[in-house]
């Protein structure tokens, strides 16, 4: 019997057809509240929950991919942390795997994460709980950012609450994060939860086969365990009814929009769709940056029909990372914001590895002189040459997803560029940036 | 019939690789140097005749950064 | 019986089974001294990416692993001939361990630490695709204790150390290997600024230090006794040096001089180093000092006494 027809025999209210999924329309939701809009945290061991496997296999079946970035499928990352627990201990027995739950959030366009743990903290938790029960997890930690002020009192609150309410089989552990840009890649929280430096780590080994404290360990972004959490409530095919089967997602909206914001969309939405949940452009529109600072930019012209889905936005040349869109005005200049863009990456460089702490800097330097200074072919040559020389050549994906970037900005920005190159930089490089660049006093929130 | 060898790839561990450079000097068929010293592998296979050289390569690395994985 | 404790006729050169394994000793110790300071210094060159176009980065590294193996050979057959020799009271556990030893203990005990340190360099270095990257570079450091810790026990143990050649190639080692340390310190300067201008510290407090020990201790008289050579050798290497002088001596000198010191010298091994035999053997070799000075063979003396250190 599926879990929907399993609720319904047991006169429970059906799941919500409609959005939003994630977030309560009417505020954040204490314990009791949550459990009875929901129902109960649906254990292997409950009357009408799944058995350990079959959460993985739902997950699977559901199609739900990672929502930190990555968009790796996540029924594919437990079922390979599961079996790895399995495969790993001495004399083949089975050893306790780990879960991490990636609340630290660091690109700075983003709010959704901190937006989902403040308001649905519950639905959060129950999916760490849930995940942890089917990779035979024996250690959780939920990791935030160190600036995310408020939100861990949230979490350390309900954490609380459901341990006097005996919900926790799980001590969740929650961890302040410090750092910059890569400390919420997946390897630099396993490094800092080991006690290094929180930076990224060379793979092999995968966290998925050895990660924290030696073991198999599942990283998932908070979004996606919430996700998981319903799913592991109503069933792969509930999560798939939205968003032509690959469910609902968060997006960060921002820039130059009446209403800048968290939003939940069914995947898939047309972009203008969601402009006009937003409350459309303020002032003209130029473009629009989506999927953060290793995504890429479409023209506004293009940008309108465009699907706000990873397929849809990649085909138009940019992509939907961890769900981020930025509308640009015509009153900036691309070239100057992508540059201040770089620069930020640059200074964000862990410093491990050599094409990336130097290529990048470089990089930064070329894109300034193009945007502010002498954009001349020779330069714009370098900057290309840059490109290709530093692409896949760090442990992360900074350098690659910076190099997506300045390459989408390129293409995209041609004709400025040939404008730039023309008669200098153009009087808009002066306006104060729209991409939010954290340390940078110019920056519009 | 001809005798199946394992096909294997050369990789970088770029956070060990400290540009020492020997790999380049040891094996400038499969390795050039960026503008900053470090190398830039050839990508595929590596060309059976150049597999002891390879080897010689990885064993050479100072922070045994210089990595030869089978392709499996 | 050796035959050191034979009684040699008057005017006659005695030579001893000693005395090739004892000049062989010196030899591969002066070697592996070389050796090890080459090693160094490519290892040196190597941290500070030192290159040339004839002088690839895999020929400093290449040369500097083999250069370190050779060192380790010379310097096992600098401690093979030194316990095969059964002069010097030397056993196998103090090859190994510090400061045990009969003869010399400080000096002979660096060695051992020395050698200690050359094994683990160099099993890491040959298990280095085995053990993590970050415990082979910890290892690795100890040799900037290994080398001076070498010298310093050659400089301390060694008899030649008032040799001037040998002072000098020891101080041409010193001055390499501490130029090169303060190039390897100044690379990549700002990064572990502290560090760095701590190690330049040390540098220059361990020469100023080592120098200052030097002038106060091997260069000068005695030393031999200072250090702590079991005082029947000290006669006995009087004796063998005496034996390689007579030819130069006077006949009445030298008649006198090793008639005494053949009687306290055999006296002494004989009875294997009673506290009577040390004390005939210190007044044998007062006296014969004495002799010598009143004979008015200053300079023959001098050489003897100077061979007994």
């Amino acid at each position: 019997m599926s879990v929907a027809g399993a609720r319904a025999a047991a006169g429970q209210a059906l799941p919500p057809h409609r959005l939003p999924r994630l977030i309560p329309p009417e505020g954040p939701l204490a314990l009791a509240e949550h459990l009875e809009r929901y129902g109960p945290v649906p254990f292997s061991d409950a009357a009408a929950g799944p058995g350990r496997d079959t959460l993985i296999s739902e997950v699977e079946q559901s199609g739900l991919t990672g929502r930190g970035g990555a968009g790796f499928p996540a029924g594919r990352k437990m079922r390979a942390v599961a079996q790895a627990g399995r495969r790993a201990g001495p004399l083949r027995s089975q050893v306790g795997t780990v879960v991490i739950a990636n609340g630290a959030e660091s690109e700075p366009g983003s709010t959704k994460d901190r937006m989902l743990l403040a308001r649905a903290p519950h639905l959060v938790l129950d999916g760490i709980a849930l995940a942890a029960e089917a990779v035979g997890a024996t250690r959780a930690y939920l990791c935030l950012h160190e600036t995310s002020d408020g939100v861990d009192r949230i979490l350390s609150s309900a954490i609380s609450s459901r341990e006097r309410a005996g919900l926790n089989r799980l001590p969740i552990q929650v961890v302040m994060i410090g750092g910059g840009y890569v400390a919420s890649q997946e390897t630099s929280l396993v490094s800092f939860i080991n006690g290094g430096a929180g930076k990224p780590a060379f793979v092999p080994p995968r966290p998925s086969d050895k990660g924290a404290h030696g073991r198999p360990t599942l990283v998932q972004n908070v979004e996606t365990l919430a996700h998981l959490a319903l799913i592991a409530r109503y069933g792969p095919s509930w999560f798939r009814k939205v968003g032509g089967g690959a469910g609902s997602a968060l997006v960060t909206f921002g820039g130059a929009v009446h209403r800048p914001g968290v939003y939940e969309i069914a995947l898939g939405t047309p972009l203008s769709d969601l402009l006009r949940q937003a409350g459309g452009p303020t002032e003209a529109p130029q473009a629009i940056q989506a999927g953060g600072y290793f995504g890429g930019w479409i023209r506004y012209q293009d940008a309108l029909d465009v699907p706000v889905s990873d397929p849809g936005l990649r085909a138009a040349g940019a992509s939907l990372g961890p769900g981020i869109l930025v509308l640009v005005p015509a009153s900036a200049c691309g070239l100057a914001e992508t540059a201040r863009v770089v620069g930020y990456l640059a200074e964000q460089s862990a410093g491990q590895c050599g094409p990336c702490f130097n290529g990048l800097p470089a990089l930064a330097d070329a894109l300034w002189e193009l945007a502010y200074g002498r954009a001349d072919r020779d330069t714009l040559g370098w900057a290309t040459r840059l490109l290709s020389l530093i692409a896949r050549r760090g442990a992360c994906h900074l350098p690659d997803g910076t190099a997506a970037l300045a390459a989408s900005t390129l293409r995209v920005f041609a004709d400025e560029l040939g404008r730039h190159t023309a008669a200098g930089p153009c009087n808009r490089v002066r306006r104060p940036g729209v991409l939010p660049v954290p340390g940078h006093p110019d920056v519009r929130a | 019939m001809s005798r199946r060898t394992a096909r294997a790839s050369l990789r970088v561990n770029p956070i060990a690789c400290q540009a020492h450079g020997l790999c380049i000097e040891l094996l400038p068929e499969l390795v050039r140097a960026d503008p900053w010293g470090y190398p830039l592998i050839r990508q595929g296979p590596v060309p059976e005749e150049l597999l002891p050289l390879a080897r010689r390569a990885v064993a050479a690395c100072p922070t045994l950064a210089l990595l030869l994985a089978r392709d499996d | 019986m050796s035959i050191l404790g034979a009684v040699a006729p008057p005017g006659a050169i005695v030579v001893n089974s000693a005395t090739p394994l004892w000049y062989l000793t010196r030899a591969t110790g002066l070697v592996a001294l070389v050796l090890l300071t080459a090693s160094m210094a490519l290892g040196l060159l190597s941290s500070v990416r030192y290159q040339r176009p004839a002088w690839p980065r895999f020929v400093i590294v290449g040369l500097h692993r083999n250069l370190s193996l050779l060192a380790l050979v010379f310097t096992g057959a600098h401690i093979a001939t030194t316990l095969a020799d059964s002069y010097a009271p030397i056993r196998l556990q103090d090859v190994l361990i510090p400061f045990i030893s009969a003869y010399r203990p400080l000096w002979l005990g660096l060695g051992a630490i020395a050698f200690d340190l050359m094994i683990a360099l160099t099993v890491t270095s040959l298990i280095r695709t085995r053990i993590s990257y970050r415990s082979w570079h910890l290892v690795h450091w100890g040799s900037y204790v290994c080398w001076p810790v070498a010298v310093l026990h050659g400089l301390g143990t060694g008899s030649d150390t008032q040799v001037t050649w040998v002072l000098g190639l020891t101080i041409g080692c010193v001055a390499l290997i501490a130029g090169l340390t303060g190039w390897r310190l100044a690379y990549g300067w700002p990064s572990y600024a502290f560090a760095r201008l701590a190690g330049a510290l040390a540098i220059v407090l361990t020469l100023v230090a080592g120098g200052a020990w030097l002038a106060a201790g091997p260069l000068r008289p005695g030393w031999a006794r200072r250090s702590g050579t079991p005082p029947s050798l000290i006669t006995g290497r009087n004796r063998a040096g005496a034996a390689a002088l007579s030819q130069r001596q006077t006949t009445a000198g030298a008649a006198a001089l090793s008639q005494r010191q053949t009687t306290a010298g055999a006296a002494a091994l004989s009875q294997r180093q009673t506290t009577a035999g040390a004390a005939a053997l210190n007044q044998g070799g007062s006296r014969a000092t004495v002799a010598l000075n009143r004979g008015g063979i200053r300079t023959t003396a001098a050489a003897l006494l100077r061979q007994g250190r």
